[in-house]
């Protein structure tokens, strides 16, 4: 949509004021993105060509001289392991479904932090306490509590029943603790999505009749599209990547590990920097194509996209 | 809109700000003064003040020539390697002193981290020393640490529910079958985590049973029956009754909680589990005892694997001579025996065990003792954290044990491990 | 007046069921933290015996007191220079056409993406030739770093939008260009700004690789390396005790920072007033 131009200008000085107006635009835009760029490349240009170079590498640490470069070799061992496999296949599970549990119950919270007829203020930092609290502390309580003999939550289950050292169980109680932790992020951005659905619009759904899970799925639900797919993207990107939890509900074992934690270990413990730093990337190429997706077929609000003037 | 001018104005005061923000907080931390050199001490984390007290006394002792600065690493052990490692591989010159585990010096000293010990100053550092502390510090016939604290596990039970403590293993799993007839406690308290922890359990049956992990050059896995004979045991004990439910997720300290909290009748544990039962639960307390460790064959006592931290002198250190001194201190006679009493670390000088004022706190000395003489040392090479996760891996959960088709699987892992090919799991 | 009543009572039920959910694991770890070291492994959900203890012994000795100094320095600094830069990005991602723009996007995606574990040891020699290995400095700049992709997502996610056609009706209704933004464009942005605020901040508060790995000492380590560092009686004692009175202990001023700044996510709803 192009801005409504005054009538009667000659057409010359309309295209000269648009380029004199479009340059100033384009030198503002740079203007305003030049230190967040500059910021993000200077601390990270370094790290992550280096983390690439590495992976072409064979390089342990503690034979520094043996370095030497393998090109892709790297990446063909860790692709044929069956370590990474199961890894993979570990957090492909654990994503999927912690990020499902999260939009439904992140929704929730979010019409309830929203709607609430008192004590929202209350409601609100309630929800957002989860998310406050350190990662590895809340993981530890949620060993505790499920250790039998120790913790409120085993008492609950069958005599002799430990769910921590079965891989189902545990990778189950691992998607409980991430859901428990990171709902709350969830529902925020859905909360600020749902702050931007106009009033009126929902009212007039409701004068028309319309139930209130027909308000939701034609009306808010569609406006807070973009909100949506914002929270589900990081969400995503970062329930891929999870670490904290496993590390310290099972610390990998019984093939509970996802590929962070293959990586933790091959890149400090094994002290393998090749290996190490192929996993990485390949973590990391699956993560993109994880946003890809999202961008593309599911159209999250690329922000890259011509600004909409309404 | 703020006109393009204003705008990059206030960008660069901005920038600016940010500049002086910067150059301020890096301003901070400056050091460089004339007077005594300042030695860095990394060590593991310890509240009681007894190293802190090690660290000022011999600061004292030096006569103004050091002092020394006890900085703390994780309480994790893999916290730990992992600062130390970071720093030694940029060449930190900063890092003088260090506490490593006892299995790590191989892959410092590998890596030329660590610097040997020679002459004079090895033979004040193995001097009255328990020569199981002396072979964790030794590679390739290089000394390249100072053994600091020591440590080793024993059989903990209760003498309410056992009268005659167990010999052998199958003697153990027997009582505690017959104590699970009878309705009473009965479980056996081991690690059987995912972790260092089920090596070391590994590493003390296989040695019990006369065999070792890798053969004594290093270079390949030895294995072989022992290690057949030492997978069949773990299996066994997960399997019967005596095996806690939470076995395949238990570190030390879930051992010594399943203890005081009564539901066990035998703990192979460190001695930190004395005083903790003392102020915890001094009911129980007064029939917690201890004996040897069982053993795997019967007629040959077993060989517990060692434990504990040695000093290392850092490479990249700027005054080694210093070093090297301050750290034969820091582990002298008086300072182990503070360590001892003060911070339950087992001393690594033999002398000690006799002392009156050890034996008053530590009655199990002369057993520890006894354990330390005949301990076995944890495969030495510098690969050992892959030849551990390829151990611990294989292993666990340890009711899924199949003796001889685990132990070659292991065999596969630990070979790959030793050449570093491959991914860890 | 039963129709209210009713409404009231579900509301009700519901504000208590959402707050039993977020707040019973918390209960656990605050029910840890009072308890003596002997009835650690009871389970009971509510202490027998309360002792305070836990929270006498983490301020003992000044480390965690600096700690936390520490983690409340870094974290406000770093959000406040991440959201400024963050808001502007995003400002210009959001209204202006410039050359680049897909680029900086997928960049700053790039960054969010990577595996941190990768990345911290090259940050650390980095940091230790420059000299601002265990300042605070080197902890704000990656902090600022790794958080400004996701700020600058979230928030031009939320400036898209708004409706920028109200400012230009307000300055034709009279508004100074400064009225007109304060006015008008502030409240729409709002929430986005505060929850991008939120976020930003939880993430410095609680992250722990790069804290444990950038930091040596008390001069910069912040409250989740600080918690690594506590030890129990012996070196195999896990401190519960202690750790949960820190976890307590820290999670007070996010409870506070959250409780200033939720009002402020749902406070631009006026805007639609403009239109006239």
């Amino acid at each position: 949509m192009t801005p409504a131009t005054a009538l009667g200008d000659p057409a010359a000085k309309k295209v000269a004021e648009r380029s004199e107006g479009a340059r100033q635009e384009r030198r503002l835009g740079l203007l305003l993105c030049a230190p967040a760029a500059l910021v993000m490349l200077a601390v990270t240009a370094y790290p992550i060509v280096y983390a690439i170079y590495l992976s072409l590498q064979r390089y342990d640490l503690r034979f520094p001289q043996q370095a030497h470069w393998v090109g892709l070799a790297n990446y063909g061992a860790v692709l044929t392991s069956k370590f990474w496999w199961q890894a993979l296949w570990v957090t492909v599970l654990i994503t999927v479904v912690s990020v499902a549990i999260e939009l439904v119950i992140g929704l929730a919270l979010a019409l309830v932090m929203h709607r609430a007829a008192f004590g929202r203020g209350t409601v609100r930092t309630a929800v957002l306490v989860p998310y406050g609290i350190v990662t590895v502390v809340a993981a530890y309580s949620w060993q505790y509590a499920w250790t039998p003999g120790v913790g409120y939550l085993a008492a609950l289950l069958p005599e002799g029943s430990a769910p921590l050292t079965d891989q189902w169980q545990a990778i189950g109680l691992i998607i409980l603790a991430e859901v428990w932790k990171t709902t709350p992020f969830m529902a925020l951005l859905l909360l600020a999505g749902l702050a931007l659905v106009p009033e009126e619009t929902v009212r007039a759904a409701m004068v028309d009749g319309a139930t209130f899970w027909q308000r939701l799925r034609l009306v808010v639900l569609p406006l807070m599209k973009p909100a949506i797919l914002v929270a589900l993207l990081f969400r995503t990107l970062d329930a891929f990547r999870v670490f904290d939890n496993i590390y310290v509900l099972t610390g990998g074992s019984n093939d509970t590990g996802s590929v962070s934690i293959l990586g933790y270990d091959n890149l400090f413990t094994a002290l393998n920097l090749g290996i190490g730093s192929a996993i990485s990337v390949l973590i990391f190429l699956c993560v993109a194509v994880i946003a890809f997706v999202f961008i593309k077929v599911f159209g999250a609000a690329a922000p890259g996209g011509e600004p909409e003037r309404r | 809109m703020p006109g393009t001018r204003a705008l990059r104005s206030r960008w660069s005061t901005a920038a600016a700000g940010l500049l002086v923000l910067a150059q301020a907080l890096t301003g901070c931390g400056s050091s460089g003064h004339g007077g005594p050199v300042t030695l860095n001490w990394y060590n593991f984390p310890d509240d009681s003040g007894a190293l802190q007290q090690a660290a000022d006394r011999c600061g004292r002792q030096s006569g103004g020539r050091y002092t020394i600065n006890y900085n703390k690493l994780p309480r994790g052990a893999d916290g730990q390697r992992q600062q130390l490692v970071r720093r030694m591989a940029a060449h930190d010159t900063g890092v003088d002193i260090l506490g490593l585990d006892v299995t790590w010096s191989a892959e410092f000293a590998e890596a030329g981290w660590i610097r040997e010990w020679t002459g004079a100053m090895k033979e004040q550092a193995t001097a009255d020393t328990l020569d199981a502390a002396v072979r964790t510090a030794t590679w390739q016939g290089r000394l390249f640490a100072a053994p600091y604290n020591s440590n080793t596990q024993l059989l903990w039970y209760r003498d309410d529910l056992v009268p005659n403590p167990p010999g052998t293993w199958s003697e153990m799993l027997a009582q505690a079958d017959a104590l699970a007839k009878a309705g009473k406690p009965h479980y056996v308290e081991i690690q059987g985590a995912q972790y260092e922890g089920l090596t070391v359990w590994f590493n003390t049956l296989v040695t019990s049973a006369g065999g070792s992990v890798l053969t004594p050059d290093a270079q390949a896995p030895s294995l072989g029956a022992p290690a057949v004979l030492a997978a069949q045991v773990m299996h066994d004990t997960a399997t019967s009754a005596a095996a806690d439910p939470s076995l395949p997720n238990q570190m030390e300290d879930q051992n010594r909680l399943a203890m005081e909290s009564g539901t066990a009748a035998f703990e192979l544990n460190y001695p930190f589990v004395y005083p903790s039962m003392k102020a915890n639960q001094p009911e129980l307390f007064k029939h917690f005892r201890w004996a040897p460790y069982p053993a795997v064959l019967p007629g040959r006592p077993a060989t517990v694997t060692i434990g504990g931290i040695d000093l290392a002198v850092g490479a990249y250190g700027r005054h080694p001579d210093l070093a090297f001194e301050a750290t034969l201190c820091l582990r002298d006679r008086g300072n182990q025996l503070t360590n001892a009493l003060k911070g339950g670390l087992p001393p690594s000088l033999r002398s000690l065990y006799q002392a009156a004022e050890l034996t008053a706190s530590y009655p199990f000395a002369a057993d520890v003792l006894a354990a330390l003489d005949t301990a076995s040392v944890r495969p030495q090479t510098p690969a050992y954290q892959n030849v551990s996760i390829a151990i611990s891996h294989a292993l666990s959960p340890p009711a899924d044990i199949q003796p001889e088709s685990t132990m070659a699987d292991v065999r596969r892992q630990i070979q790959d491990a030793l050449g570093s090919k491959g991914l860890i799991p | 007046m039963s129709n209210r009543t009713r409404t009231l009572t579900s509301w009700g039920i519901a504000n208590l069921v959402v707050v039993l959910y977020a707040l019973f694991p918390v209960w656990w770890i605050v029910a840890l933290s009072f308890k003596e070291p002997s009835t650690l492994t009871d389970g009971d959900f509510i202490p027998r015996k309360w002792t305070w203890e836990n929270y006498r012994g983490i301020f003992r000795t000044s480390e965690f007191t600096r700690a936390l100094v520490n983690s409340i320095g870094i974290s406000v600094i770093a959000t406040t220079v991440a959201v400024v830069l963050g808001t502007m990005a995003a400002y210009a991602v959001a209204r202006l056409r410039f050359p680049g723009k897909r680029l900086l996007i997928g960049v700053s995606l790039l960054i969010a993406m990577f595996p941190p574990i990768s990345l911290v040891s090259p940050l650390f020699n980095i940091e230790r030739v420059l000299g601002i290995f265990d300042t605070w400095g080197g902890l704000i700049i990656p902090y600022m770093t790794f958080s400004l992709p996701l700020a600058i997502y979230t928030l031009s996610a939320f400036f898209r939008e708004i409706p920028w056609d109200l400012e230009k009706a307000a300055k034709v209704d009279g508004a100074t260009p400064w009225q007109a933004f304060r006015l008008v464009i502030a409240p729409l942005a709002a929430p986005g700004v505060f929850t991008t605020g939120i976020l930003v901040f939880i993430f410095c508060w609680n992250d722990f690789l790069f804290a444990i790995s950038l930091t040596s000492t008390t001069s910069a380590r912040t409250v989740p390396a600080a918690i690594a560092f506590f030890t129990g009686s012996s070196q195999f004692q896990q401190p519960t005790g202690s750790i949960a009175a820190a976890a307590v202990v820290i999670t007070i001023p996010i409870v506070i920072f959250v409780l200033l700044f939720q009002r402020r996510i749902v406070a631009g709803l006026t805007a639609g007033a403009v239109k006239g």
